[in-house]
């Protein structure tokens, strides 16, 4: 049988628990009131009873039996109402305010026994009333019962045990109470997360928790689990878009040279034209989507991978440095103007190789895009934050504002350049590499309009300091 | 050249086998690393190339075994795996180049040449000759025709490289590799511009250039 959802919550259970622990509890505390209580009260009336026995036994070792009989009329009228019952050796009824003996089997040794007197109160009820006796007999003659209310004492015992039970029973039935009110509060908070979850498994990766603003530990879970899914739906949709993208960059160089081995076939086989320009083409046009491949790959594995690999510690200038001697002489002979500014004795943690091929493609762009006669700058500083920021600035035509943030996204390539080499990889693959580092890409407006060309673009790689 | 072809796709050992053997090579084959291991225990070869993944032994596990065992023929590494961790694991193994597929087949006939050549001159060179050219490595000079040269530090390694593999094809990525350690393509033919500065400077004012354009390849250093 399976027990409603609410029974078998955490909350619940933990109620349970606890109210077990409750009730063994109380029941340790009401047994020990009542040995300390009612024992107490037990151990007096035996007190009373063997003193009353010995006193009668010494009117009898004295003066005999009719002495105690004579004692026992006297006595029943005094304070303390012993009960009494005076019989012979025979066992027979002598005299006494009971009719008979509780004790049924007597062999002549001193007897205790534990017993009720009934008795009516002063409303005419019949009460009974716990009693203790001793029987014994008497020099070998006669045999004396004595017998003894326990008395009020135990009445109050009764009485808080009683109480105990009823506060007993009140609080596990306020304490199951407020498991389930716990229980349905801490639910409902769970129960948004488990629908997420479930839509989440049923391939909806749009669900988000609901978060209440309360800041406790539900909020956080929600907030965590929302972080979560927004990283994982970025990065599918990043996948998704990049299988698009990978099909469509692919698609048309293999599209393009297919033809050309179609047209080249065709030509061969009619006898007519060289095949060889037609290969040679066919040659560069696979290169291309070799390359186009081999950058997706790059990004891919940056970002399934999340951190850069083998990250080491260097001087960014240095790495700087090495990258402007591989470019400077590319730049100089497309007359374009090559400054470079380095803060030296930095240091940054990352892959060198990767970072120096995100300067290298940065710098591939800037040359790209930069007209003869202009100018490029390549810098390296630590920002306020303590940041690294390398930058290179151009003074080639820019990218409008609202184009920036796609110009990083994968594949993106600005229609006024789809004319230019390049298979749109390059920001992209910096824009993965900064992330990989846990750093970022900034793009900004370069220097402004040279010979009515720009206004430039400053594409800066900033990434952490060492921690 | 005798060169030991360890790959277990069988095309693609096919296309390799012609093209050297038509490049004057004698190629023998193996299509997983125990059959490769027995024929490099039995025959000499000048070069190796060898597929990391392959059923049986996987190319890393042979080099291993072959160098413990002594065996310094020079192996150059083929491998999907294109990431830095994975060449420096070939390298690492006992391998002495690293070429990642798809390739183009001047890259693998340039990188099989210039592993083959570098076992010939094994010791240690002071002066390098090819032709006119003549360069000192501890002076730190290079003449032609007698003519000293000025180069830039990275000028003299690139000419440093093409000298010790002069007459043969040597690759963009190989240089980029090799002179500037860097395992990328650039978009842009950054090498092209170094290439035709060191040119400039070797050739220009002589009679002939000794510094070829291989066509479809890289460049060439000619005596």
């Amino acid at each position: 049988m399976r027990l409603p959802r609410i029974f078998r919550t955490t909350p619940f259970r933990l109620t349970l628990l606890f109210l077990a622990l409750f009730a063994s509890a109380a029941g340790a505390f009401l047994a020990y009131v009542y040995v300390a209580t009612a024992g107490e009260a037990t151990r007096r009336t035996d007190q009373d009873i063997t003193r009353e026995m010995r006193s009668l036994a010494a009117v009898y070792d004295r003066a005999g039996v009719d002495a105690v009989n004579q004692s026992l009329i006297e006595r029943a009228a005094s304070e303390r109402p012993f009960l009494y019952l005076l019989m012979g050796p025979d066992k027979r009824r002598i005299s006494g305010s009971i009719e008979e003996s509780p004790i049924e089997t007597f062999d002549g040794r001193p007897t205790w026994t534990t017993f009720s007197v009934i008795d009516q109160d002063a409303q005419g009820r019949t009460v009974k009333h716990p009693a203790r006796g001793l029987q014994e007999q008497l020099g070998g003659g006669p045999i004396l019962f004595v017998g003894a209310d326990v008395g009020e004492d135990e009445a109050y015992v009764v009485k808080i045990v009683r109480a105990l039970w009823g506060a007993g029973a009140l609080v596990i039935v306020l304490g199951l109470a407020g498991g389930v009110l716990v229980s349905r509060n801490v639910s409902r908070s769970m129960a948004g997360l488990t629908e997420v979850v479930d839509a989440v498994r049923n391939g909806d990766f749009g669900a988000r928790a609901q978060v209440r603003g309360t800041r406790d530990e539900f909020d956080e879970l929600s907030l965590g689990v929302n972080e979560m899914l927004d990283r994982l739906e970025r990065s599918m949709a990043g996948h998704r878009h990049a299988g698009d993208a990978i099909a469509h960059d692919l698609r048309s160089p293999l599209t393009r040279l297919r033809a050309r081995l179609e047209a080249a076939y065709l030509d061969v086989e009619a006898g007519k034209g060289d095949p060889n320009q037609a290969l040679a083409q066919a040659l560069e046009d696979t290169d291309g989507v070799l390359k186009t491949f081999g950058a997706v790959l790059s990004i891919a594995r940056l970002q399934a991978a999340g951190a850069a690999p083998d990250p080491v510690l260097f001087d960014p200038a240095e790495l700087a440095a090495d990258i402007a001697e591989l470019y400077a002489p590319l730049c100089e002979d497309k007359g374009i103007d090559f400054a470079a500014e380095y803060v030296r004795g930095l240091q940054l943690r990352g892959n060198r190789e990767f970072l120096a091929q995100a300067l290298a493609n940065i710098l591939d762009n800037a040359v790209k895009y930069t007209p003869p006669g202009g100018a490029i700058m390549l810098r390296v500083r630590r920002r306020s934050s303590g940041e690294i920021e390398y930058s290179v600035t151009d003074t080639g035509p820019g990218v409008p504002d609202e184009d920036r943030g796609r110009v990083i996204e994968r594949f993106v390539r600005l229609e006024n350049s789809r004319s230019q080499p390049g298979a749109g990889l390059g920001l992209s693959l910096v824009g993965a590499v900064a992330e990989a580092h846990g750093g970022r890409l900034e793009l900004d407006e370069g220097p402004g309009k040279v010979d009515d060309v720009g206004p430039g673009l400053r594409v800066a790689l900033i990434l952490p300091r060492p921690g | 050249m005798r060169i030991l072809i360890v790959e277990d796709d069988l095309e693609a050992a096919d296309a390799m086998e012609r093209g050297l053997t038509e490049a004057g090579n004698a190629c023998t084959r193996a299509a997983d690393g125990e059959e490769a291991l027995s024929a490099a225990r039995d025959g000499e070869f000048d070069v190796m190339i060898v597929d990391r993944m392959m059923p049986r032994m996987d190319g890393v596990t042979l080099v291993q075994i072959l160098r413990r065992e002594g065996d310094q023929t020079p192996v150059l590494f083929l491998s999907a795996l294109g990431e830095v961790g994975d060449r420096v694991a070939g390298l690492e193994a006992g391998g002495d180049d690293y070429l990642v597929k798809p390739y183009a087949f001047a890259e693998l006939i340039a990188r099989v040449e210039a592993l083959a050549r570098r076992r010939e001159t094994g010791s240690v060179q002071t002066l390098l000759r090819v032709g006119e050219l003549e360069m000192d490595l501890i002076g730190r000079v290079v003449s032609r025709q007698g003519k000293a040269i000025d180069l830039q530090p990275r000028e003299f390694q690139l000419l440093e490289f093409m000298m010790r593999h002069a007459g043969q094809s040597v690759t963009r990525t190989m240089l980029l590799e090799k002179v500037w350690e860097y395992h990328f393509d650039p978009q842009t033919n950054v090498i092209d511009v170094h290439i035709s500065r060191l040119r400039s400077k070797i050739d220009r004012g002589f009679d002939r250039a000794m510094l070829q354009t291989v066509r479809g390849a890289g460049y060439r250093l000619d005596a």
